[in-house]
């Protein structure tokens, strides 16, 4: 499918009215589109919200993207055919296979940005305790991290002070560092769950305590996110850095 | 009697043997046993011969053992006088009456009288000087060494005839009040010292350039300072024009305005736009009775570095193919990256955000493209839609890349829905600098996944190696994972090399679709890649656990063919200096390998020297590490340069070339005008004279200066002629005597 296809769909479901764009790229494979990493137990499935942040991605940057999401294995050798990839979840998840474990490993080492969401809604769930051995498992000689608040996620298309979700349970995101940038970032504030609609479009679930305001909010971070994930530290450069602390919009 | 006695005999003096004990004793003992024989027989007594006898060999014993009469003793002598002659060649400058300086050297010895002469330069030797040839005078220097020489004696005198143009450092550290004897390789004089000055520093002129002033290195692209200082002796111009060139090509000029003392400074800034080696040289103008040309010249070579590749990559869309490109380029800390993304267009604008919201700036495009274009090594052009930005002035900011390619820069084109004819490019200046033809109608893309295939260019380019064989490399190629479509092109530009080709795919000219090509265009390169999926060999190999290697070689290799890196050349040459002195010894040494980087042995390499010595043609063979070593020539100032052209091992003449500089202009003529005032501090700190030149006066002696000679007179006793007299008289009269007695 054609992004000019994709929007026209989009657009006649009457989500928002859209203007017309030229819409080529190569090979639909080769746009931007979402992997959900599935395991036997623990993870969610919410390929409507990642449909909407590539659709609100569509619709707000200049990124080509497709709505695809791909469900796949940890181990599956296709998790290299789309380089942003989402794990989601609210229980325990089960200990990976040494085959994933070393895939993931690989996929992050050589550009795959992985986006932990916990949708549980509570502070200390099954989930977060797994998702934190995986994590140590994944990297034993690096800390999950708490990405500061000048980090490039925070400004990468939208200028962000805090991570929104559909609950409002941690104010920071953490990651985990390679080289220069985070290829792995964990939100425990349900991100997916503020982006996910039933199929007449109208939101699944209602974002507390901040309402329509957060749910804007988490779209926001969901964009950058992908942007991130897109231009790694590219705000970060001493242009940009200079330009925006000229127009007085970054301290 | 003194005939007999030698005047032996003073009474200063004591008696001494010299032949040894044992042959002493042998002679007394040989001598009474011949006495005993020769009074024999003992009846009738015969007092008188046997008298006469034992004087005859008592002589015989005193002359065998060698008595010698020894007269120890002293003597004074006068100090010597000592005579150090400039032998420098800045003696032969020519003074204002056309006569060489040196011309009053040989009336002053003359006038002098006896002396003890040497002639000093950078060594002390000798002898006065036969030839004035010196160079790197060394007043200090020589002082010092007379006053080794004759450690522990006072002396008469010492005299020195110079200009005194010394370049030793006793001159440095006298201008700076230091006393003769104070500091390294100072000199403790043993003896009165007069200096006679030669050379007159009245009436000439001479315009010279004393000094360029500048790193020699400097930064590509970088503004870097270089000062030529002039001075003027005679006829001091308010002002002198200096010229530069830069390989003999004019670099630009500039004023150098002298103050009373005839010394000026030309200040240049240079912004270098080539990285390589190059050879700058300042002149003044030649004024008439120049005393001497050859320092109206001077040259100093300066290697123009790369600090770090300057890369600009501007992106039309944030792309996986724009991530892993970034990626690769930030991960290399050769690199100094600076990213453009266009992140929002307009047609993104009603999407319901206030741009307080967003993190965005305004894209720079008029700024990079008009004024910091030529700070960058590579421009990549990644799936950009110049038109949103540029749109009236697009021929002018296009047409200033293309210039930019043109003068040496580099430039990419990759692949996308915004690129190549997809993009409008056809007819723009960037058009004329792609190494592909434009203007497929309507634009032109087929999305069918394709592995790429090696051309036979592909094979041989350093672009597309991707591992150290020829033979593996195709394979390697073959192995990668297909790309997901590319941009269709009418074909190759004229002069361009396709390094990869569509499979199935035809261009226009029926020949098969380019997907990588190359192209030199004017003093630049220029690469197009139809394809925005190269990320693709990086992260489907990882996939594969085959890593990125084959991603990061291609960009890599693509890197250093753009930006010209010459160490990445099949052919390398180079000399382990940038400048030389004259006569210095300089090799150049010239390196072959394959395309492979594998060192080629027992390739023939031909190496053209032009300079000032001429042109001249040298061969030579690579040893077992793929070098070539020629001896070059340094005996004459200038620009020297080296083109070198290795012939065979499929190199097809792959050549190279360098520039050396011969700078240091002889020392000896940097400055002409004596340095009388050197002279008079010099004889002032040691307490000496000073004679200007043109008068005369005699040299101070030390009259208490001399020296004590031991004497020892020897008379050798034994060879008196009393002894031989007495023999003779002694032994004749025993002779007779015993004749006479009947005895035979």
């Amino acid at each position: 499918m054609h992004r000019r296809s994709f929007l026209a769909a989009i657009g006649a479901a009457g989500a928002v009215s859209m203007l017309p764009r030229r819409a080529w790229a190569f090979g639909g494979s080769g746009r931007v589109n979402v992997a959900e990493i599935q395991l036997a137990t623990g993870t969610i499935s919410r390929p409507e919200a990642w449909k909407r942040l590539l659709f609100e991605t569509i619709q707000t940057t200049s990124v080509e993207a497709s709505p695809e999401v791909a469900q796949l294995a940890p181990d599956d050798p296709k998790l290299f055919e789309h380089p942003f990839a989402v794990l989601c979840g609210d229980g325990a998840l089960p200990a990976l296979t040494q085959q994933a474990r070393e895939q993931l490993v690989r996929y992050l080492s050589y550009g795959g940005f992985l986006l932990i969401d916990d949708a549980s809604g509570t502070l200390h769930s099954d989930f977060d305790a797994t998702v934190r051995r995986i994590i140590a498992d994944l990297y034993p000689t690096r800390p999950l991290e708490t990405l500061s608040a000048d980090h490039s996620i925070y400004r990468s298309f939208f200028l962000l002070q805090e991570p929104a979700g559909r609950v409002q349970l941690s104010r920071v995101l953490e990651g985990v560092a390679h080289v220069s940038t985070h290829p792995l970032v964990y939100t425990r504030n349900d991100l997916s769950g503020a982006l996910d609609r039933r199929a007449d479009g109208s939101d699944r679930l209602p974002c507390t305590p901040g309402g329509e305001e957060q749910r804007r909010e988490a779209i926001k971070l969901s964009i950058n996110l992908l942007m991130y994930a897109l231009t790694s530290n590219y705000k970060q450069d001493q242009a940009h850095v200079k330009e925006l602390m000229r127009e007085g919009r970054l301290e | 009697m003194n005939f007999l006695f030698d005047s032996c005999c003073s009474t200063t003096g004591h008696l001494a043997w010299s032949a040894p004990t044992w042959v002493c004793i042998l002679a007394v003992v040989g001598g009474l046993l011949a006495w005993a024989v020769s009074i024999l027989p003992l009846r009738p007594v015969r007092y008188v011969e046997s008298a006469a006898m034992a004087l005859a060999v008592a002589a015989v014993i005193w002359a065998l053992c060698g008595p010698e009469w020894v007269d120890d003793g002293e003597r004074l002598e006068e100090g010597r006088l000592i005579v150090l002659v400039d032998g420098s060649r800045s003696m032969d400058v020519l003074e204002a009456d056309g006569r060489p300086r040196s011309a009053a050297v040989a009336s002053l010895l003359d006038r002098i009288g006896p002396a003890e002469v040497y002639t000093f330069g950078d060594r002390l030797r000798a002898g006065a000087p036969t030839a004035f040839l010196d160079g790197d005078t060394d007043l200090g220097g020589a002082l010092d060494g007379i006053t080794r020489k004759y450690a522990g004696e006072r002396l008469g005198g010492i005299v020195v005839l110079s200009d005194g143009i010394d370049r030793g450092g006793l001159r440095k550290r006298l201008s700076t009040g230091a006393a003769v004897g104070e500091g390294a390789g100072a000199v403790s004089l043993n003896g009165p010292l007069t200096v006679y000055g030669i050379g007159d520093a009245q009436g000439r002129t001479d315009l010279a350039v004393d000094a360029v002033r500048a790193g020699s290195f400097a930064f590509l692209r970088a503004p870097f300072p270089m000062d030529v200082d002039v001075r003027a002796i005679g006829t001091i111009p308010a002002q002198v024009t200096v010229s530069l060139t830069r390989d003999g090509q004019p670099a630009g000029s500039a004023v150098a305005q002298l103050n009373e003392r005839g010394e000026g400074t030309a200040h240049f800034s240079l912004n270098p736009d080539r990285a390589g080696r190059f050879l700058y040289e300042a002149s003044v103008p030649l004024p008439a009775g120049d005393a001497v040309p050859a320092n109206q010249q001077m040259g100093l070579a300066v290697q123009v570095v790369r600090d770090r590749v300057r890369v600009l990559q501007v992106c039309g869309s944030p792309s996986w193919d724009q991530k892993f490109l970034r990626l690769f380029l930030k991960e290399d800390p050769a690199v100094d990256l600076v990213s453009f993304f266009i992140l929002r267009t307009s047609r993104d604008m009603n999407s319901g955000y206030s741009p307080d919201e967003l993190s965005l700036i305004e894209f720079p495009y008029q700024n990079l493209f008009d004024r910091e274009l030529s700070t960058f090594d590579l421009v990549i052009f990644q799936n950009f839609d110049y038109r949103p930005y540029f749109e009236s002035r697009a021929n002018e900011l296009l047409g200033n890349v293309a210039a930019y390619v043109k003068n040496g820069g580099a430039f990419v084109m990759l692949g996308g829905d915004r690129s190549f004819d997809l993009g409008s490019y056809a007819g723009t200046p960037i058009a004329d600098i792609l190494p592909m033809r434009l203007g497929v109608e309507g634009g032109g893309v087929d999305e069918r996944l394709v592995v790429p295939k090696l051309t036979e260019s592909g094979a041989r380019h350093p672009v597309t190696q991707l591992t150290g064989e020829s033979s593996d490399n195709a394979l390697a190629w073959a192995q990668l994972g297909p790309l997901d479509g590319v941009n269709t092109v009418v074909g190759a530009a004229d002069g361009a090399a396709v390094l990869l080709e569509h499979p199935t795919l035809k261009a226009a000219d029926g020949r098969p679709m380019p997907i990588l090509a190359v192209s030199e265009v004017g003093k630049g390169r220029t690469m197009a890649l139809t394809s925005d999926a190269s990320w693709r060999w990086s992260f489907a190999g990882a996939g594969a656990g085959q890593g990125n290697q084959a991603y990061l070689r291609f960009w890599k290799g693509a890197m250093r063919w753009l930006i010209g890196d010459a160490a990445d050349a099949p052919v390398t040459v180079e000399t382990a200096r940038e400048n030389y002195g004259p006569g210095e010894t300089a090799t150049a040494l010239v390196r072959v390998r394959s395309v492979a980087f594998s060192p080629l042995a027992g390739v023939s390499v031909e190496a053209r020297l032009s300079g000032p010595e001429g042109e001249q043609t040298l061969q030579a063979n690579t040893d077992a590490d793929g070098t070539a070593r020629f001896e070059l020539p340094t005996q004459r100032r200038g620009a020297h340069r080296i083109r070198v052209r290795a012939v065979g091992a499929g190199l097809e003449d792959a050549a190279a070339e360098t520039v050396y500089g011969v700078t240091s202009r002889d020392p000896e003529l940097d400055q002409v005008e004596p340095d009388i005032e050197f002279l008079k501090a010099l004889s002032a700190q040691a307490g000496g004279a000073f004679v200007p030149a043109g008068t005369w006066s005699p040299p101070l002696r030390d009259a208490s200066a001399g020296r004590r000679v031991h004497e020892r007179r020897v008379v050798e006793l034994g060879l008196l002629p009393a002894v031989g007299v007495l023999f003779s008289v002694s032994a004749s009269l025993a002779w007779l005597m015993r004749r006479r007695s009947g005895l035979r």
